[in-house]
């Protein structure tokens, strides 16, 4: 392949990445701009910029919506791969994106205002790409685009000594894993001499007769070991109640769903590489290894998460534990994501669990954001006492989340469980039953801690002094966003199951 | 297709939307913005009763859950594979599939989850209960409630949506998120305007159901996928008339797949209902609510458990009702029928009293539904509307008393027929419809449940039979105790309290004079059932020659018939 050659293929992929490349040239004017920005500008710059930013998003989702993937062969081989999945993800995040700059659209100190949200639409941008990459290296650059502004926009968010040991911590442990990953990456390159995620498919294929080398296994192992990090994995989990609670409210929103989206893009492209049953040695299959692993990560994961959240008093801490909890659900549809019976596969409602879970997850803390001031934020669950008395509307709100959150009906967080419920009992293997029945005991306990929010919004008569700042206009919007999607997703769901559905067929 | 039916349901979800943003300052707009959505209701629910009633019984289908007025619209289509076996298999044997690889060649086949409402004559006597009860509430929480009015009464209406739309479900997940909404507003009624232990009374009441009715889900997710991969013809594996249909003849799960399904039902319901060692929660949550929650919940709530049982397990799984359900239930329906009376006997607190005999006279509901006869099923659907009734006017008065002198302690109250006589006689004669003295209502229920299960298993109707002495005499102490003998009233009390007013009346009224109905000239109620609890007897009338230990085959002599005769 010679220079001229290259610079066109590399043109012709930029075709397939336009709304990548609107968000990449915004990102760019913010930060251009962002020297400019003093702390003594007025306040509209800020809403000029976060205005920027969702321009940006919406032209984005324009592109989005009107280029809908063309089919690819089966075999593709190029850098990116467009497929069916790629493209709900990026629809996924241009709207979480949406949701999570009308969340923060006050909440950058003024100077810091272009920087943030130039991170913000790059992190956005990275995991557009993780989604769309076919390549070894092209991932972990995407992941590394999602991680490193993710550093910037925490450090801005709140320089406060608990909001730099946060950073600190989070920083660490991300480099740790991504290191992990390239771990376990560079064993597949060496496995299969090529870093194109088909061609090692192919070459994985190709060995199919014989056991595969053992090392395929510690390869994967690796990268889902580095790749539980970012979803909050149990064991890997430990980070996230303490990077919540020292952050801001909205960089917590953010690591909410934001590594949760990259972390299971890479795990279901991960997935769908494998050879199902191909043999390690005689008696055990690659499908059987990584099953026991993540069946057993699920388990763990939902169960801790769980059950540590009951004693939490921090809001953010506790919702830190049950994004802990909902990464295990996400992982029971990863665990039967090789059955595609019945009436749901572990894909389908891996995928739909993952929508439902950003718009309850995202509006949950947009109300948080509201409610905070700059300097006061919403800390402990005893400063939502009353809440429903003192603002109905965004007790409501709130309410409505956390209920969907549960998992109960009128909320599309009903659907979200019920699907994977039917994907795991669907598998139809002892193992994916039980997982069903032990999903189900701890939806239970999670229903306890949310009650307890709840019950402080609404049975506790108000404190003395309320925490509780006149809410914050566009952060309010943001939460309604996700309670019309919440009950819209509970009444018609059909039209996100029929996409998700056209990824797994 | 009846475009009733949605409406009874959105009606009062649209009046507590309405009356959510009436601001709380008004208490007044809230109330009768609630009234009138509620007298709506129920004349909705009137109406729909009247054409269920005059409509000729089989709805075109013929399996034993037959709705004869419905409505049917897709909520989900989901495409079914039948690759899930494959897949398991393919893990252990096969190398070459990949997962992205289309495997198979099976064409897949579309399964439809549905908006399935309908109404049968079982579904009919709850809707009007439900509407009829709720009326009643709107007009007893008047002057009770004083905080966050606005609030309170949209949690209501919320409420009565989620039961109305739970007694129209015929498709098995509506049903269940129906079961499962009930649980927010009733959180909130007891939880804000309940006693003073409200707070833990709310928090047990919501944990502790939830956790019964998440592994009722799961039954219910392998019920339908049990019965849609037996079945490649079966288009709605959620629907129960069609599932019914399928599942209680021939084409019957495997027994042991039954039984499990059978117990992961039940865990829901049996809390609901509740049946004797799940019933902890019940006195404190009963207790604790306002005067509106507890008839509710009494009232309407306790019998989505007891329908629960009557619409999935017992013609879904006849197997399991037949040789898991019967010895289980109906002993655990002893226990508490006896049990239940026991704790009435010992209780103060008026209302705890009336909480316990609930425990006791669901017990009666469950042991006449598993005697699995014509007879001992219609008692019990009976016995639904007659607890309905009886209990939630007894909460009502009770409720009306403490409004009054704010305590409910017998030891602190008597001769209470001297200051309030009108409330005493009313009071009176709920407590005799509660006993079951003849030409009352719930003597026609307890006798034909009684009946029932004496055809079948005359033992557990012998033990069960104490609990109607029982009852006599807890209700007729606590009579005697309160509203007889010297008066006694809290000394913190002012001079005279007022008798009854019309408002209370009119809420207490409707109620005392159906139950004199029921009781006198039971015709028209058991008619209107009839249909479709013999659908379902049916089921086991046939299988009672399969099973050897069954005292089914004799023959069943319709006692309903003779009381019809009267």
């Amino acid at each position: 392949m010679d220079e001229s050659q290259a610079v066109r293929s590399i043109v012709d992929s930029l075709r397939y990445v336009h709304p990548e490349v609107v968000l990449l040239l915004t990102a760019c004017l913010q930060l251009l701009a962002a020297p400019f920005v003093g702390p003594r500008s007025g306040g509209s710059v800020r809403s000029l910029v976060a205005g920027l930013s969702v321009a940006a998003l919406a032209t984005a989702a324009w592109l989005w919506l009107n280029n809908s993937p063309p089919p690819l062969p089966g075999d593709w081989q190029g850098p990116f791969r467009l497929d069916e999945l790629a493209w709900f993800i990026r629809g996924l995040t241009l709207a979480s994106g949406i949701v999570l700059v009308l969340a923060s659209w006050n909440q950058f100190a003024v100077d810091d205002t272009g920087e943030c949200h130039a991170c913000l639409l790059l992190i956005l941008t990275g995991i557009n790409l993780t989604a769309a990459a076919n390549d070894l290296v092209g991932l972990f650059l995407a992941l590394e685009l999602v991680s490193i502004p993710t550093y910037v926009l925490l450090y801005c968010l709140r320089r406060t000594a608990a909001g730099q040991e946060a950073v600190l911590k989070y920083f660490l442990l991300s480099i740790f894993s991504s290191a992990v990953v390239l771990y376990g990456f560079s064993f597949l390159y060496g496995l299969a001499g090529t870093t194109n995620l088909e061609a090692i498919r192919a070459a994985l294929l190709r060995s199919g007769d014989g056991p595969l080398p053992l090392i395929v296994a510690a390869a994967l192992l690796a990268v889902v070991a580095g790749t539980s990090f970012r979803v909050t994995a149990v064991p890997f989990h430990f980070y996230a109640p303490d990077v919540f609670q020292g952050t801001h409210a909205a960089g917590a929103a953010l690591l909410s769903i934001v590594p949760k989206l990259a972390g299971f893009v890479v795990l279901l492209r991960l997935v769908a590489v494998l050879p199902a049953g191909a043999g390690l040695t005689p008696g055990i299959t690659l499908t059987e290894v990584l099953g026991l692993v993540l069946w057993w990560l699920a388990v763990i994961t939902m169960t801790v998460g769980n059950v540590l959240a009951l004693w939490q008093s921090n809001v953010r801490r506790l919702l830190a534990y049950s994004t802990v909890a909902h990464a295990g659900y996400l992982l029971v549809g990863l665990t039967v994501a090789q059955s595609h019976g019945g009436l749901a596969g572990g894909v389908e409602a891996l995928l739909f669990y993952l929508v439902v879970y950003g718009f309850m997850t995202l509006g949950a803390f947009a109300v948080l954001i509201a409610l905070g001031s700059a300097k006061r934020q919403i800390e402990a669950i005893d400063d939502l006492a009353g809440l429903a008395r003192r603002n109905p509307g965004a007790a409501l709100l709130l309410g409505l989340f956390l209920f969907s959150l549960t998992g109960l009906p009128p909320t599309a967080g009903f659907f979200g469980k019920f699907n994977l419920l039917v994907a795991a009992w669907s598998a139809g293997t002892p193992a994916s039953q039980s997982l069903a029945v032990i999903m189900a005991v701890n939806a239970a306990i999670g229903a306890a801690y949310y009650l307890r929010i709840i019950a402080a919004m609404y049975l506790r008569p108000e404190p003395e002094s309320p925490r509780i700042a006149k809410p914050e206009l566009p952060a309010l919007m943001g939460s309604l966003i996700c309670a019309a999607a919440t009950i819209a997703l509970f009444v018609y769901p059909q039209w996100l199951w029929e996409l998700v559905s056209r990824i797994s067929a | 297709m009846s475009m009733l039916l949605p409406l009874l349901i959105l009606l009062p979800l649209a009046t507590a939307l309405v009356v959510m943003l009436v601001p709380s300052a008004s208490g007044r707009a809230a109330r009768q913005i609630s009234l009138w959505g509620t007298l709506a209701t129920l004349l909705l629910a009137l109406i729909l009763a009247g054409q269920v009633v005059s409509s000729p019984g089989t709805g075109g289908s013929s399996g034993p859950v037959r709705p004869r007025i419905e409505f049917r619209g897709t909520w989900i289509t989901f495409s079914w594979s039948d690759r899930g076996g494959e897949a398991a298999g393919r893990e252990v044997g096969a190398s070459e599939v990949g997962a992205r690889e289309p495997a198979g060649s099976m064409p897949d086949r579309e399964v439809r989850l549905e908006y399935y409402l309908g109404m049968d004559g079982i579904s009919m006597l709850l809707v009007v209960l439900t509407a009829l009860l709720t009326l009643s509430c709107v007009l007893v929480s008047w002057e009770s409630i004083r905080e966050q009015t606005s609030a309170f009464y949209a949690c209501l209406l919320f409420l009565e949506t989620g039961l109305l739309g739970a007694f129209c479900a015929f498709d098995v997940l509506l049903f269940y998120v129906f079961f499962e909404v009930t649980l927010i507003p009733l959180f909130f009624l007891i939880g804000i305007w309940g006693g003073p232990q409200r707070h833990f009374a709310a928090y047990k009441f919501f944990l502790y159901t939830l956790t019964g009715s998440l592994l009722t889900l799961v039954g219910l997710i392998a019920l339908v996928l049990s019965a849609a991969g037996s079945d490649a013809s079966l288009e709605t594996p959620f629907s129960i008339p069609d599932l019914a249909l399928r599942l209680s003849g021939e084409g019957a799960l495997p027994p042991h797949v039954q039984l499990w399904i059978f117990l992961a039902l039940s865990a829901g319901f049996v809390i609901k209902v509740p049946l004797f060692p799940f019933h902890t929660w019940l006195p404190l949550a009963h207790t604790e609510a306002p005067t509106a929650g507890s008839v509710i919940l009494a009232g309407v709530l306790l019998k989505l458990g007891t329908y629960g049982f009557l619409r999935l397990c017992l013609p879904l799984l006849p197997d399991a009702t037949w040789q898991l359900g019967v010895p289980l239930v109906a002993t655990l329906s002893v226990i508490g029928i006896v049990y239940g009376a026991l704790c009435s006997l010992a209780q103060q607190d008026i209302k705890k009293l009336v909480a316990y005999s609930s425990v006791s006279h669901l017990g009666f509901c469950m042991l006449g539904m598993f005697a699995l006869n014509a007879e001992g099923i219609s008692g019990s659907v009976l016995q639904m509307v007659n607890h309905g009734l009886s209990t939630g006017a007894l909460f009502l008065l009770v409720g009306m008393v403490y409004d009054r002198y704010h305590t409910r302690m017998m030891n602190e109250l008597g001769g209470l027929a001297t200051q309030l006589p009108r409330l005493a006689a009313l009071m009176v004669f709920m407590c005799l419809s509660s006993i079951g003295l003849p030409g009352l209502n719930g003597f026609v229920g307890e006798l034909l449940s009684l009946i029932g299960m004496f055809k079948s298993q005359p033992l557990f109707a012998v033990v069960g039979a104490t609990g109607i002495i029982l009852g006599a005499w807890y209700l007729l102490t606590m009579l005697q105790r309160s509203f007889f003998g010297p008066l006694k009233i809290p000394q913190s009390h002012g001079p005279a309290a007022a008798d009854i007013n019309a408002r209370e009346l009119a809420s207490v009224l409707p109620i005392a004079l159906l139950c004199l109905w029921i009781g006198v000239y039971p015709k028209p109620v058991l008619d209107a059932i009839r249909p479709d609890v013999q659908a379902i007897a049916r089921i086991y009338q046939d299988a009672g020659s399969a099973a050897p230990q069954t005292l089914m085959t004799q023959a069943q002599q319709p006692v309903v018939s003779h009381l019809e005769a009267e």
